[in-house]
């Protein structure tokens, strides 16, 4: 037993770069499969609801604007969102993607809100949804 | 003269908010008594309003140490409850995210430990160290915390060969790093002393209390979920139930140094025999009416999700029996005759975080009822002041 073994590697340190990066102006690369916000693609879309019926947190909100146009309109609560993923997993037809943003933090939460509104898609799902 | 001093329910030493009222007499805790109901979430009920698939992303934040200890015993259980199995490849990546939590959970204790014993930069350099497994499982997952990798019926990513290399490289860093505070321990007579005989729990009432985990396994009971009811892939590889004879905190934190190594060992096994093929099945959308104990052993200790379907898509019940749960009675027994300003090196031996606050403790007399109320940092202080007046334990040995 000695004393002190820790000292040389504290020493050593003394000579090393900063374990941390300079935040605001230096960033870090976010990982290809990186979970960020959901958002919709609506040109793919076809209503099939998956993504809002495995919504763990209720985000998704789907209402028909107009029945006889096949008119819809998409509401992503991004204030309550979880960001799991999951509707990108759930729909059929890759019409919902995650972007690689990490700095969304906002003063009022309705800020948060991302609405489309869109005719439904005429796409052939691709394979059926995992879930369903 | 005896004193009672509460802590909690809302205090920093406490993983969850639980009241604790100690008897002191002097410096001698005498009694405890553990008041558990504070953080009551509504999560198991809110569960039966989900359905199955969303019920991962709640039992999830359950935890952000172990969320994916939460997940997997979930999702192990209602695949028993669904009757399907997971292609092996998914398995695979299934409890390799479970060592790689193993570590990260594990370096982070190391780093609380040393903090609490007051040898702050040894928690500097294993939080820095932790990054490496974060980064890793950012790589494997897309998040740092919640990793949302399980689904039933398997995982949701896959690896590739980029992401194999990436996770062999930071681990042979990790290794070599973790030799290193295997290494400092033996040399280090200080921190070895500060740890040594402090919350003694012999190896009947470790028994007795239903220990779990770690906890257990410092006082020389060999209780590893993994090896006594192996679930997945565990049958099929080798590693050691690592245990100590010391039955005290050095004991904890030399079987979770040993688990390091274990866990290293079971991640290249796992990415070496990585099977290939798909990584999930599909999951039907319903479960028949039955009901399921699924057992995980988290970095904490043994996790019980008890789950019972009805036939429709969401669960009947689901209790969760988290670990932390399963060592309060031990961490009674480990308190009564030890020194206050070793609570907080107790309390953080059966792994709760202590470091995240700095809140009040309030002193009572229990003769006149006056209230003292000191500081969590004026109780370090304590706890270091006492280290430093004892007599060195020189005779303590690092047992590794
Ligand atoms: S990422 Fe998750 S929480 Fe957010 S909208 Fe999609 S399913 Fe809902
Ligand atoms: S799952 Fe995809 S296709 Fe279906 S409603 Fe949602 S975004 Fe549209």
């Amino acid at each position: 037993m000695k004393i002190g073994v820790f000292i040389p590697e504290l020493l050593r340190h003394l000579f090393k770069k900063p374990a941390t990066v300079d935040y605001p102006f230096q960033k870090l690369e976010v990982p290809r499969d990186f979970r960020g916000s959901p958002y919709l693609r609506p040109e793919l879309c076809i209503v099939c609801r998956a993504c809002e019926r495995d919504c763990p947190a209720e985000a998704i909100e789907i209402t028909a604007t107009n029945e006889a146009e096949k008119r819809f309109r998409m509401v992503i609560h991004n204030d309550r969102c979880i960001h799991c993923a999951q509707c990108v997993d759930s729909c059929p037809t890759d019409a919902m993607q995650m972007d690689t943003k990490f700095e969304i933090s906002d003063y009022d939460r309705h800020n948060l809100k991302m609405e489309w509104e869109y005719v439904r898609a005429v796409v052939k799902p691709k394979s059926e949804p995992k879930t369903s | 003269m005896k004193f009672q001093i509460p802590i909690g329910p809302q205090h920093p030493a406490l993983k969850e908010p639980i009241s604790l009222r100690m008897t002191v007499e002097g410096e001698i805790i005498r009694d405890a008594d553990l008041r558990l109901g504070y953080n009551h979430r509504g999560l198991e009920k809110l569960a039966e309003q989900k359905t199955w698939i969303q019920n991962i992303y709640l039992t999830e934040r359950i935890c952000g140490i172990c969320s994916h200890s939460h997940t997997t015993c979930y999702v192990q259980g209602v695949e028993k409850l669904m009757e399907i199995e997971p292609p092996k490849r998914g398995q695979y990546i299934r409890y390799l995210v479970s060592e790689l939590e193993r570590i990260h959970s594990h370096l982070l204790w190391l780093g609380v430990a040393g903090h609490e014993a007051g040898f702050d930069s040894f928690f500097m350099y294993t939080w820095r160290d932790r990054e490496i497994v974060m980064d890793i499982l950012e790589i494997i997952s897309g998040n740092r915390v919640h990793y949302g990798i399980n689904t039933i019926g398997g995982v949701r990513r896959d690896l590739d060969e980029q992401q194999v290399k990436h996770i062999l490289d930071s681990l042979a860093i990790l290794r070599q790093r973790s030799e290193y505070y295997q290494h400092l321990g033996t040399n280090e007579p200080s921190f070895v002393a500060r740890l040594a005989g402090v919350g003694y729990l012999s190896r009947e009432d470790a028994i007795a209390l239903c220990a779990v985990g770690p906890t257990v396994r410092a006082s020389g009971v060999p209780m590893d979920v993994r090896k006594d009811d192996p679930y997945g892939i565990y049958d099929e590889v080798p590693f050691e139930v690592c245990t100590a004879e010391t039955c005290d905190v050095l004991g904890r934190t030399v079987v979770r140094i040993k688990e390091l190594f274990q866990c290293y060992n079971i991640i290249e096994y796992l990415l070496k025999n990585l099977p290939t093929g798909p990584v999930a099945v599909r999951a039907p959308r319903r479960a028949k009416p039955n009901e399921v104990v699924s057992r995980y052993e988290a970095p904490r200790g043994e996790n019980i999700h008890y789950i019972k379907s009805n036939g429709t898509d969401k669960p009947e019940r689901l209790k969760v029996r988290a670990p932390t749960l399963g060592n309060y009675a031990a961490t009674i027994k480990m308190l009564k005759n030890g020194f206050i300003a070793d609570v907080p090196l107790i309390f953080a031996a059966i792994d709760p975080c202590i470091c995240c606050a700095e809140r009040a403790v309030a002193l009572v007399d229990a003769r006149s009822g006056q209230e003292k109320i000191i500081s969590m940092n004026a109780l370090k202080q304590l706890s270091r002041q006492v280290a430093a007046g004892n007599a060195r334990k020189r005779e303590a040995e690092w047992p590794l």
